[in-house]
């Protein structure tokens, strides 16, 4: 910090009461800046320093009375990671979950969004509050409405099944339909999220595109495809973002539903990782969190590029 | 190997200071750890002030009654009491003696002992208290590398609970005495109508508990002498399959209902399960006729050995007023305070002339449990056996669930073992 | 760099009232299938609350029923004289309550800063702030939580608090809008000789209340249901938050009661379900000018 008016050194009076009042002016800018800083390095950056340093050593819980005991043990922990049985499975959840969650919360939240942008005017308030309600709810206490829902005899879908004259199944008790139960859950959750973001951006397109494109005799589908997906792309792209990032790190509904069962077919990655430092393995634990730091830093850069692009 | 870990010992230094705070706080009194020195009860000094004790479950919300009758005994100790559920206990634990946070006393699983002795959190048993006076399978859970950790509290071992009607109707008119006889008992009752014959655990939390009774009764052992895991040998095949044919035959469900397992059994959908003491309350609470149900002691094969469970009291190393403490531990183990634990909340005693008492001795299916009790085993006191115990749960859903074979099942347990490794 | 724009009055084409009638024409077939998707997002709310009523042995009844056959109260009552949810609740909104008034006061001083004032590494440190936001929670978990008991705050509300005062979605926020303050309003008052901090306090928290009540309501209701941290750090039953509360209930020891747990959701739910209808604006706003700019 400082340090700008190094140069300012033997010139005229003009200059150096200018160094000196910019100099003030950097301590002011700086002191609304501490209070945060110390903060965040505190309770944000040190950790995110300290868990990359945990990563590379054999840190267990029964050390944390000796941490210098521990040995470094370079790319060990990575390494135990990627040939963990059940990491590539809790992965291979968490890749489904993403790949095809985002999809279909996108889908939904877009297809409310426009359906709510086609001059609805009569509650509309009443839809947008109603599909935003999930979004502002306890992901755990939804799990356990959801885990009733679901449940394989007094659930209320098979009991709705029943009533077709379908025979349900343990949606998730059954290792088939487990984490499938959890992505449309999770899609249920956020859609509502997702459209008040899409809804913003639909407003954000100047109407008479539309209009001129009417008046050329476009379809509605042809309007959809050539004014709005190319125009609302950044705000697709925040989306997408800003829930792969949750999606990534799926938790609760598992913790809550299904112990990361039947089989480990619910098992995420972020759940391996509770589990893990639950057993004490925190040099383990660090590096899984890492490898799934990374997922998310990539994940990101690539909706940047998928959407960003032409 | 040498090299590297000088090396770590200087990057450590800056990096690892938020870790050390608190480290160099307390490895000045860390020297009572695992020395084996048991120093007497009685010489520690008199007992005064407060402690903090930690409970679960019904045992938590209960534990004050025994606390008020020992400050009338001792007035010069206060004792606090906080509950603590029994499903966060374990993390919690953990989390505390990682934290330096404890309390004085608490009530430990009997399958952590190991792992929070080694984590160094436990103050060994001070010679004043006699391992003769509790059940040797209850004693054992207290012992980690040689050194006792606290004192057995009340224990638990898992019997057969059967429907004696639905088994008389089915033409099974003695308990099951072997393997071939539970597999047929559950048989008939299928037969005769019931959706499945028994309730077995197939995978999941614990599912271990009721599996390794099977692998004892077989003749297996978790550790051999030289402390290396041995569950994939003859025993734990023999046992897996015979665990496994109840699911490939629908004897048993693989998959939890709605209902819970009581319930059906009110209901006569299950006609058997294997659980521990509590089920009594909770099956006939659901509807059972008393009349129509009993328990009998586990199958016997090479034997007939139960798993054996409970509470364990223990005192922690950072504890700050451990004669205090420690007092009212070894006031727990008096057998009238047993017995009176027993009344209050159906806690069976670990002490065994506790269970002269008639309070104990009048009730047959107790009287079942208090005999199952001489021949009940605990998983070795080894740190790492949550950790194990998870993989050991996971195999048995493989293979109970999933479609791997029972010798595949036992493979994966004995490799995922030896490779956490018993922590010791 | 898009910059958000209302949906302005096109230049019309068509007569503007024909234009009208045609758009809610065209739009009426729409309804059956908002209500439909409605239906889909309201069902499971509607469920719980009904549930809540219900018996144990009626909620695991084979058929489900919608209404209680005997609605009882029994699972409140347990609640709060069985279950000290009382305690949970108090803890949630003590917890909720400090971690906002920590985002509002640092986050925006952080905000003012980035916005309007000059110093060096100013893109860099925003650039940091922001990556942070990509970092997973288990991340921090370990390190954190050490940290957090070495200062002797295990199982304490500062404990739970601490950590999260200075969140980054704060500082973009604030950022964001106070970038959108003319320059000319602070430079009069620089000018007239106000020091930065009377301008921060006087002019721009004053014209800030619509994002300070959307970063409110928003870090309120993630306090309110976050979940891991308080998981771990409250050890003692008396430090408990609601979704801890719900979730080691569910799991645990009151899992077969499915009365109490529908009711424990209620108790979790309905709060926020107020509040945010009462302030819903507020959301729509805030997450739109989030998600437009930038």
């Amino acid at each position: 910090m400082g340090g700008t008016t190094a140069k300012a050194v033997g010139t005229a009076g003009a200059a150096s009461t200018a160094g000196r009042s910019r100099r003030r002016d950097e301590l002011v800018a700086w002191s609304f800046a501490l209070p945060f800083l110390l903060f965040f390095l505190v309770f944000m950056a040190g950790p995110i320093v300290v868990a990359l340093v945990t990563s590379f050593t054999d840190l267990r819980v029964t050390d944390l009375r000796n941490p210098l005991s521990v040995d470094f043990v370079a790319l060990e922990n990575y390494v135990a990671v990627l040939g963990d049985q059940q990491f590539q499975k809790a992965a291979a959840n968490t890749a489904v979950f993403v790949l095809f969650g985002i999809p279909l919360a996108m889908t939904l939240g877009l297809l409310a969004a426009v359906g709510l942008n086609q001059g609805i005017v009569k509650f509309r308030t009443v839809f947008r509050v109603g599909y935003y309600l999930p979004a502002v709810t306890s992901i755990v206490a939804i799990a356990v409405i959801w885990r009733l829902l679901l449940g394989s005899e007094s659930g209320l879908v098979n009991g709705l099944l029943a009533g077709l004259g379908i025979d349900g199944p343990g949606w998730l008790t059954d290792e088939r339909f487990a984490l499938w139960s959890l992505i449309v859950m999770a899609a249920w959750r956020s859609l509502g999220f997702l459209m008040v973001i899409f809804l913003a951006g639909l407003q954000a397109i100047p109407q008479d595109l539309y209009e001129a494109a009417e008046v050329d005799g476009a379809t509605r589908w042809q309007r959809f495809r050539s004014i709005t997906l190319p125009l609302l792309r950044p705000t697709l792209l925040f989306g997408a973002v800003i829930t792969s990032i949750g999606y990534l790190q799926f938790f609760e509904e598992p913790f809550v539903m299904t112990q990361g069962g039947p089989l480990d077919a619910t098992l995420s990655i972020a759940m391996h990782a509770y589990n893990q430092f639950s057993f004490g393995n925190y040099g383990f634990t660090a590096a899984l969190s890492y490898i799934l730091f990374v997922a998310i830093a990539l994940l990101t850069l690539f909706q940047f590029r998928l959407f960003r692009s032409e | 190997m040498l090299n590297s870990s000088v090396m770590m010992r200087r990057l450590a230094i800056p990096v690892l200071a938020m870790l050390i705070l608190v480290a160099c706080g307390r490895s000045a009194d860390s020297s009572g750890e695992g020395d084996g020195s048991q120093p007497a009860a009685e010489s520690m000094g008199p007992a005064t002030g407060e402690i903090q004790v930690w409970a679960m479950g019904a045992e938590g919300e209960n534990l004050g009654v025994l606390a008020d009758d020992f400050m009338a005994e001792f007035p010069d100790v206060t004792v606090v009491v906080t509950p603590v559920p029994w499903d966060a206990a374990h993390d919690r634990l953990v989390n505390a003696i990682a934290g330096g946070e404890v309390p004085d006393v608490s009530l430990i699983g009997t399958t952590w002992m190991g792992e929070f002795a080694n984590l160094g959190g436990l103050d060994p048993t001070p010679s004043s208290v006699d391992p003769a006076d509790f059940f040797e399978g209850a004693w054992n859970t207290t012992v980690v590398d040689g050194t006792s950790y606290g004192v057995p509290w009340y224990v638990e071992t898992r019997l057969l609970y059967y429907r004696t009607d639905l088994a008389e109707a089915a033409g099974v008119t003695e308990p099951p005495a072997n393997w071939d006889e539970l597999k047929a008992m559950a048989q008939a009752i299928k037969d005769a109508g019931a959706d499945y014959g028994i309730s077995l655990q197939p995978g999941g939390t614990g599912a271990w508990q009721t599996f390794m009774p099977f692998f004892w009764q077989a003749g297996g052992e978790i550790l051999d002498d030289g402390g290396s895991f041995t569950l994939d040998g003859e025993a734990c095949v023999e046992a897996l399959t015979y665990y496994d044919s109840y699911f490939e035959e629908g004897l048993s469900p693989t998959a939890a209902t709605d209902t819970p397992v009581e319930g059906l059994f009110a209901n006569g959908d299950v006609g058997s399960f294997i659980s521990g003491p509590w089920m009594i309350a909770v099956v006939t609470d659901a509807g059972t006729d008393p009349a129509t149900f009993t328990v009998a002691h586990q199958p016997t094969e090479a034997s007939g050995t139960s798993f054996v469970g409970g509470g364990n009291m223990a005192v922690f190393a950072d504890s700050d007023n451990k004669p205090a403490a420690w007092a009212f531990v070894e006031y727990l183990t008096r057998p009238e305070v047993q017995v009176k634990w027993f009344e209050t909340v159906k806690d069976l005693p670990a002490v065994q002339s506790a269970w002269d008492d008639p309070a104990l001795t009048d009730d047959e299916m107790l009287a079942a449990f208090g005999e199952q009790l001489s021949d009940a085993k605990a998983p070795p006191a080894v740190p790492n056996w949550e950790q194990v115990a998870a993989e050991i749960d996971s195999a048995i859903e493989q293979v109970t669930v999933g479609d791997m074979s029972p010798e595949d099942g036992c493979a994966a347990m004995q490799e995922q073992a030896t490779s956490i490794g018993t922590g010791l | 760099m898009t910059t958000i724009t209302p949906a302005r009055e096109a230049p019309p084409l068509v007569p503007g009232r024909e234009r009208a009638r045609r758009r809610r024409r065209g739009s009426l077939w729409l309804y059956p299938l908002l209500i439909l998707g409605l239906l889909f997002v309201v069902t499971p709310f509607a469920w719980m609350l009904l549930g809540a009523f219900k018996t144990t042995a009626e909620l695991r009844q084979v058929p489900p029923t919608w209404f209680p056959v005997n609605p009882t109260f029994e699972n409140f009552t347990n609640l709060f004289d069985r279950l000290n949810f009382l305690r949970y609740f108090f803890n949630s909104a003590v917890v909720a309550a400090g971690v906002t008034a920590g985002n509002l006061l640092f986050g925006s001083m952080l905000g003012y800063a980035l916005a309007k004032l000059h110093f060096r590494g100013k893109r860099v440190l925003f650039a940091l702030v922001l990556g942070t936001l990509m970092v997973p929670g288990i991340v921090t978990f370990m390190p954190l939580f050490v940290l957090v008991a070495n200062l002797g705050l295990v199982n304490t509300h500062l404990g739970l608090i601490l950590p999260f005062v200075a969140g980054a979605f704060g500082v973009f926020l604030m950022r964001q809008f106070i970038m959108g303050i003319p320059d000319e309003l602070l430079d009069a008052a620089r000018v007239d000789g106000a020091g930065e901090y009377y301008i921060f306090f006087r002019i721009i928290m004053p014209l800030s209340t619509v994002p300070l009540a959307t970063l409110g309501i928003l870090t309120f209701l993630g306090s309110w249901n976050s979940f891991l941290w308080p998981l771990v750090v409250a050890s003692t039953e008396d430090m408990y938050t609601l979704p801890v509360a719900i979730a080691l209930f569910a799991t645990g020891a009151q899992t077969t009661n499915l009365g109490l747990l529908l009711a424990g959701a209620v108790i979790v739910v309905l709060p926020v379900l107020v509040v945010f209808i009462l302030l819903q604006r507020y959301f729509a706003q805030g997450i739109a000018m989030t998600g437009i700019k930038g």
